[in-house]
């Protein structure tokens, strides 16, 4: 079988940092944070009022008012994110083989949102119908769909729920699909709306949300900090085009990166409690897959999700495989949590990164902790330094890791 | 007490951002680019605007006037 190389040519975010891949990087680069008070009708019934939500993306200017109503907010932010992807890569559709071309989208939670208005309204409203197009938006696989549908897509189309990790599977799959011949084109990443008053309270239950900061709202996520206190849930999606590397030169389009590795694993110790172990042996996997050894990373973007229990392992297994010398960033930090679409979100920073040959920071880490030692690129985003190789880890509650590494062509 | 055909025509403009004259008792749902989800969801507005039930049946509906019959024989029967 021939194995092909692969390109990333086009890159989609929407964020509560910025809805395209320059401004996000931008606020990355400049350390602010999304993260935020919500103002929505159930916020003095929650512990945790603090979100990472975007409130500047209007439906209505992306769909026409009746397709809006039948789509999940996580659809509109796949369907969008995928548009700009496209746009970027330079793609024309209409004289795409579309056979060719496939989907790959992870996802945590789904319709999240429309599955809670199903239930407020029976339960709670005793409405004696829903709305006809409840399954179709509460689906997992509606956003990947709707993707497929809008864009002439026939190709895969196959979605991924390993929940925080989602989005970075999707894209390593996607990759072989292309690389092992099957597809020339891949739309991939992730999307994620569930900022719902059932899921937030659930996710309270967890005890691993964030405390609000008492002076700084937007600083209240403070990953590999000693005063941590948690994850910042949050919304958005990332899309990014693939292409077979040969077709990408051939036509000229500007690449970003080559994705040179993909590891992922299952921890299979505890379904909540990360090891280090587990995550150590994705990111070999990666590293082995990408023929390359670990003191030729440039960056990795971290998990960092601000817990204390993540903060620890995931350091721990990056000093285990890669040691103490590359520099190491959550840009969690300001983003959230965006859960199913963190993967492929925290992978377009690492392509920009790579363009602009710039490590975007930790920010919000003011409180040295001892047993998180490594290069974390604090507070300060470090610009003019050489970024070639970069590696982004994810990690998920049943365990699935998926590490991705990118390197910059030419 | 409500007229059906107008109560059905501002559904249907509200909900699909249509103006009102092409909302005619002969036009199609085909014509008004409705399909048959969104059909029985306008349907599922009027049984809550007009406080009637609207049995599970199948129902061949092809035009707003379908619809509007439909309602109105249901209105009768119901006393709405």
């Amino acid at each position: 079988m021939t194995v092909r190389r692969v390109a990333v040519t086009g890159l989609g975010v929407l964020s509560p940092i910025g809805n395209d891949p320059s401004t996000f990087f931008a606020n990355l680069m400049a350390g602010k944070s999304g993260i935020k008070r919500m103002e929505t009708d159930f916020v003095d019934s929650l512990d945790c009022k603090i979100a990472a939500y975007i409130n500047d993306y209007e439906p209505l200017d992306h769909f026409v008012k009746n397709k809006a109503a039948t789509m999940d907010r996580v659809t509109q932010f796949a369907v969008s994110a995928s548009q700009q992807a496209i746009n970027d890569a330079g793609l024309n559709l209409e004289t795409e083989d579309l056979e060719r071309f496939g989907v790959y989208l992870g996802t945590g939670m789904g319709g999240a949102a429309s599955i809670e208005e199903g239930y407020v309204r029976l339960y709670k409203e005793q409405a004696r119908r829903l709305k006809p197009f409840t399954v179709l938006m509460a689906m997992n696989n509606a956003a990947s769909a709707q993707v497929a549908l809008d864009f002439g897509i026939t190709g895969p189309d196959l979605t991924f729920c390993t929940a925080c990790s989602s989005s970075s599977v999707a894209i390593g799959e996607a990759v072989r699909q292309i690389r092992h011949g099957y597809t020339d084109v891949m739309l991939a990443g992730g999307s994620e709306a569930l900022l719902t008053f059932g899921t937030i309270k659930a996710w309270e239950a967890l005890r691993t949300l964030a405390d609000e900061d008492e002076t700084d709202p937007s600083a209240s996520c403070k990953p590999f900090s000693g005063n941590r206190s948690g994850l910042v849930l949050g919304e958005g999606a990332g899309m990014i085009v693939l292409e077979d590397m040969d077709r990408a030169i051939a036509r000229g389009a500007k690449i970003y990166a080559e994705v040179i590795g993909y590891g992922s694993s299952n921890d299979s110790s505890h379904i909540t409690q990360p090891s280090v172990e587990g995550q150590a042996r994705a990111m070999r996997k990666a590293l082995a897959e990408a023929k390359i050894t670990a003191d030729q990373l440039d960056y990795i973007n971290a998990h960092g999700t601000g817990t204390k229990l993540n903060d620890i392992t995931e350091t721990n297994a990056i000093k285990q495989v890669c040691g103490n010398k590359i520099p190491v960033s959550s840009s969690k930090s300001m983003h959230g949590h965006l859960m199913g679409a963190a993967g492929a979100v925290e992978f377009v920073a690492c392509m920009m990164a790579i363009q602009e040959q710039a490590l975007p920071p930790t920010a919000h880490l003011v409180v040295p902790d001892p047993e998180c030692d490594l290069d974390y690129v604090p507070n300060i985003g470090r610009k003019n330094v050489k970024v070639d190789t970069i590696m982004s880890n994810s990690f998920a509650f049943g365990g699935t890791s998926g590490v991705l590494i990118a390197k910059k062509v030419g | 007490m409500l007229d059906t055909f107008e109560t059905l025509r501002d559904i249907i403009a509200t909900k699909f951002d249509k103006p009102l004259e092409e909302i005619t008792p002969d036009a199609t749902f085909e014509s008004l680019e409705i399909d048959s989800l969104d059909t029985f969801d306008i349907i599922f507005d009027a049984e809550e605007k007009f406080g009637i039930k609207v049995p599970n049946d199948e129902v061949d509906i092809k035009t707003v006037s379908d619809v509007v019959a439909l309602l109105d024989r249901l209105r009768a029967a119901q006393g709405k």
